[in-house]
């Protein structure tokens, strides 16, 4: 088959789907004048005379984006700009702003969350908090280094009767501590917003009061997954002995706040701990955190079993 | 794209050292090991035998490690500054928890193995405990994965390395081995410190009764 006919089937093939009959010489004809007199590049032919066929016919300019998306669970969403559908629950609804939206909110399934935007443009209906629906046709996108999915006029929102779980809140796991963030240790806290200030200035009102707070930002691996947690002043304490008092303390006496996480650094990194919490967006917000130490027994049974 | 930090893997020296092919996924690197497991970072309980600059007032230091299957080596220089720090404080042996990248090296005769440090803290023995388990329960996994020879990176590691996976079994079990000993041994001692002190108590009872 040569070049024009091959593509000519490919344009042929979009429209006979939809059942619309086109005339198949006069395809042929522009696609030979675009290919052959103008160089112009296989997709954009299609593209061109796809839009001409929309038009001269009066048919939806869906079919110009109409794909198969697949059905995906939203943990497999890491890539921005993929065509996917989702079966999700409607988790959250937040207010919205921008008068481009027209609903913003978290959806999830039982292997994650993820934020949702419904553009006003798409025309779409609203949806419900608490039910449960197929997002078809959306796009995937990165806002601020997160995934979100895009609802627009190619979308569409059905309902569903099933009811799709969400992802256990708690979740509870042991592995080892094996990187501990920037913003850890004594930290200052916005006397306004209560916000951790960077370089004592909030991000949102500058040079203002400020309080001192003792928290780990930090990264839990066990060897298959890995789990940004928090821990709070409480936590820190129940872990070191060091809270807020006692790591004032340590920042006066070496007249440094760094000391404090050095200090908690080498009191931290580097071991295991059982930790359960709630899962908050991006961090787990610890509730217990403990060391994790191993049974002899455990030991025992491993060797019997090798 | 969205970058997922990779996780730190649980090898012990003797997979590690011998994990010698290079593969390339997008913009990370992995060594893939002999069972056929990727690896980027790794997370390893071990004992610091040595440091030494590699040149003087270089700032690159040369470390070897060894757990119980094995030594290896790590290298950190100015672009580890955190385990640089910690390094100078620390006075070998010590039992150290080492976070870092493997690097596979063309060396002279052989391709060679090592660590780059993201962080490196002393540690108690108890931690040293729980990776030798871990580590042993995640390489006999591997084992299982190897024996049902399926999967595109265990078929890789097949061609490539072809490993005898008894001789991987009898390293893990000599590993496990060694730690459940030890174990054993301070619970013997705790158990005696026990004895003693009850017999201390029967002692004051029957000096009661014959009052």
């Amino acid at each position: 088959m040569d070049k024009v006919e091959e593509i000519t089937q490919k344009i042929l093939e979009k429209f006979e789907r939809h059942g619309v009959k086109v005339n198949k010489n006069e395809i042929k004809k522009r696609v030979d004048l675009l290919l052959n007199e103008f160089k112009v590049p296989e997709g954009e032919i299609i593209r061109t005379i796809t839009n001409y066929l929309i038009r001269e016919h009066g048919l939806p300019r869906e079919i110009l984006f109409e794909r198969e998306s697949s059905l995906v669970k939203i943990a497999e969403i890491t890539k921005p700009g993929v065509w996917v559908s989702v079966k999700a629950k409607v988790a959250q609804l937040w207010d919205t702003t921008s008068p481009n939206v027209s609903q913003v909110g978290l959806i999830g399934d039982e292997t994650g969350m993820i934020k949702f935007v419904i553009w006003a443009k798409s025309g779409k209906g609203e949806v419900e908090e608490g039910k449960s629906y197929l997002f078809k046709n959306v796009v995937t996108d990165s806002f601020q280094g997160r995934m979100q999915i895009n609802v627009n006029r190619f979308s569409s929102i059905v309902e569903l009767e099933e009811d799709v779980p969400l992802p256990p809140r708690e979740v509870s796991i042991v592995g080892a501590l094996v990187s501990i963030q920037q913003g850890s240790g004594l930290i200052q806290r916005c006397g306004v917003c209560g916000r951790a200030m960077i370089k004592e200035s909030c991000p949102e009102h500058g040079k203002v009061e400020s309080y001192d707070d003792l928290r780990i930002k930090g990264v839990l691996d066990d060897g298959e997954s890995v789990y940004e947690i928090i821990l709070n002043e409480e936590n820190v304490k129940s872990l070191t002995g060091i809270g807020l008092e006692e790591a004032k303390k340590i920042a006066q006496e070496k007249l440094d706040r760094g000391a404090v996480l050095s200090e908690l650094k080498s009191r931290l990194l580097g071991r295991y701990f059982k930790v359960t919490g709630t899962k908050g967006g991006r961090y787990i917000l610890v509730k217990e955190v403990d060391f994790y130490k191993p049974e002899l027994k455990e030991f025992k049974l491993l060797g019997e079993a090798i | 794209m969205i970058r997922r930090r990779e996780v730190a893997k649980r090898v012990f020296a003797y997979e590690l050292t011998r994990s010698t092919h290079v593969l390339q996924d997008e913009n990370v690197k992995y060594a893939l090991t002999p069972l056929g497991e990727r690896v980027n970072r790794i997370f390893s309980v071990s004992v610091l035998l040595d440091k030494e600059e590699v040149r003087p007032d270089t700032n690159l230091w040369r470390i070897r490690l060894s757990d119980p299957t094995g030594v290896f080596y790590a290298y950190a220089g100015r672009f580890n500054s955190e385990a640089v720090e910690a390094l100078l404080d620390l006075e070998p042996p010590v039992i150290v928890a080492l976070v870092g990248k493997v690097r596979v090296f063309e060396g002279v005769t052989r391709k060679l193995v090592s660590v780059v440090p993201e962080n490196l803290v002393e540690v108690e023995s108890v931690v040293r405990d729980y990776w030798v388990l871990e580590t042993a329960k995640t390489t006999l996994k591997r084992i299982e994965e190897m024996e049902k020879k399926e999967g595109e990176d265990v078929k890789l590691a097949w061609n490539i390395y072809n490993p005898n996976l008894e001789e991987y079994k009898s390293v893990v079990k000599q590993a496990v081995s060694l730690i459940r000993e030890e174990l054993e041994e301070l619970e013997k001692e705790f158990e005696e410190e026990e004895e003693f002190e009850f017999e201390e108590e029967e002692w004051d009872l029957t000096e009661l009764l014959e009052d």
